[in-house]
């Protein structure tokens, strides 16, 4: 009966949606931080590939942070 | 005449709430920025008014909640409207005076179903929609935020912590410039809906606009812009005292609060429910912190607020159905408005004069 009134469909949707966003996207984002701080590190040691592996990581998980953001404000204006 | 006379009280009374939540929620919105040093105060609060009024035109899905599932539009007249406004302000104003952070949301949404009994009986709630829309998400949405939060930031320090510090604070102080603006977007897109689903609920009763019509855009212009300017002017003053309540948080945990407020409200918002910003908000920040360690949050604070969720409802629902008894009483005109009104401002100015008076804190809604 309960389920009838509750709207149990979409609020299980809801919250896997901001499981996913919201602990999705901040970890996105510390690799790119982690990356980041790893390429400064490795530049300092002076191993110019592995730095450039970790530059790239960073570049990559800042891309797909900020497409995850854009997603999700395409998502909310096509409602 | 005299229901175009209730009709411009309601929009001005409805117009006026809405500032007054955008002038509560700032602090809600930019104080995680501020306290951890990714943004000037300044910066971030001219940022969260024009994201606040930019989000407030990206969905309607809340205000339709607000306007169809929750009271019955049949048996609505302009005049319930109103002391539903009257009720979530009274209160709002209340819980402020006494320091008591509540949420302006709960406060509408009582108001008004408050308001409709009064003048219409039990029938005119709708129950499901009530019970499904409002209250089971409102439980929810600050637990999840919390967990969101929790769970965030335990990843976070998995993957940095063994970095150097300096790196990873300035790296997320730079992230939190984009969260901290999709959580002001979120905020603008889920609370400005509140307003002009009511106004759109009055218009529909004054039969202005047919039935499960959506808000008119000179309401959703009038709505936003109201959420703006309430956030801008707001910001001067209650960030000043808010600042110092929050959590002493490092970047990355500002940057896992804000997330998560921002995931669960914008997600919240697709499927229409109308939340608390301010309990999803604290709840993300709480659950920052508690992962942390247990004891960096305030839990008297959480207690607190737990306290005024459970009041909110029932206490903005008695004044709604007590202003809707005292408008009633100087018949369908536009008498009973006006006077409530007067009396409403009266007792605003007095309240605004014995905090300046005071220099208290000004608690966040």
């Amino acid at each position: 009966m309960m389920a009838v009134v509750v709207e149990t469909k979409e609020l299980l949707e809801t919250v896997a949606a901001s499981l996913v966003a919201g602990v999705g996207m901040t970890f996105v984002f510390s690799i790119a931080i982690w990356g980041v701080a790893r390429f400064a590190e490795l530049s300092r040691n002076d191993r110019p590939v592995a730095a450039s592996a970790s530059a790239a990581v960073a570049i990559l998980a800042l891309l797909g942070t900020l497409s995850g953001v854009a997603f999700g404000i395409v998502v909310m204006t096509n409602k | 005449m005299s229901a175009d006379v209730i009709m411009v009280i309601v929009v001005a009374t409805a117009l006026a709430f809405d500032f007054t939540n955008g002038f509560h929620d700032t602090a809600n919105v930019v104080a995680t920025s501020i306290s951890t040093g990714a943004a000037r105060p300044q910066v971030a609060i001219a940022f969260a008014s024009l994201l606040n009024f930019v989000g407030a035109f990206i969905s309607i899905s809340v205000a339709a909640t607000v306007a169809n599932d929750v009271v019955n539009s049949e048996v609505i007249t302009p005049t319930v409207v109103f002391a539903g406004l009257i009720g979530a302000i009274s209160w709002n104003l209340i819980t402020w005076s006494f320091g008591l952070p509540s949420s302006s949301s709960h406060a509408l949404i009582g108001g008004v179903v408050g308001s409709a009994v009064a003048a219409a009986g039990f029938d005119a709630v709708l129950a499901d929609g009530l019970v499904g829309k409002v209250l089971i998400p409102a439980v929810i949405a600050p637990l999840l935020a919390f967990l969101v939060a929790g769970i965030a930031i335990a990843l976070v320090y998995r993957v940095v912590g063994k970095q150097r510090p300096g790196t990873v604070t300035r790296g997320f102080r730079y992230g939190q410039i984009v969260s901290g603006g999709l959580l002001a977007l979120a905020h603008g897109t889920n609370d400005a809906q509140k307003t002009m689903g009511v106004i759109t609920l009055a218009l529909v009763a004054n039969g202005s606009l047919a039935a499960n019509a959506d808000p008119p855009v000179w309401v959703i212009a009038s709505a936003a812009t109201a959420i703006a300017l309430g956030t801008y002017s707001g910001g001067w003053r209650i960030i000043r005292t808010t600042g110092t309540r929050i959590i002493k948080m490092d970047a990355a945990q500002g940057f896992s609060a804000q997330g998560a407020g921002a995931a669960v409200i914008l997600a919240s918002t697709h499927f229409g429910f109308p939340l608390s910003t301010t309990h999803v908000i604290n709840g993300g920040v709480m659950g920052a912190g508690a992962a942390k360690r247990v004891s960096a949050v305030r839990w008297g604070v959480a207690g607190n607020i737990a306290m005024a969720w459970l009041l909110t409802l029932p206490a903005a629902a008695a004044i709604g159905a007590a202003a809707y008894g005292l408008t009633a009483i100087f018949g369908n005109g536009a008498l009973g408005p006006v006077l409530v009104t007067l009396m409403g401002v009266s007792l605003i100015v007095a309240v605004f004069s014995r905090r300046s008076q005071r220099g208290s804190p000004v608690p966040a809604s």
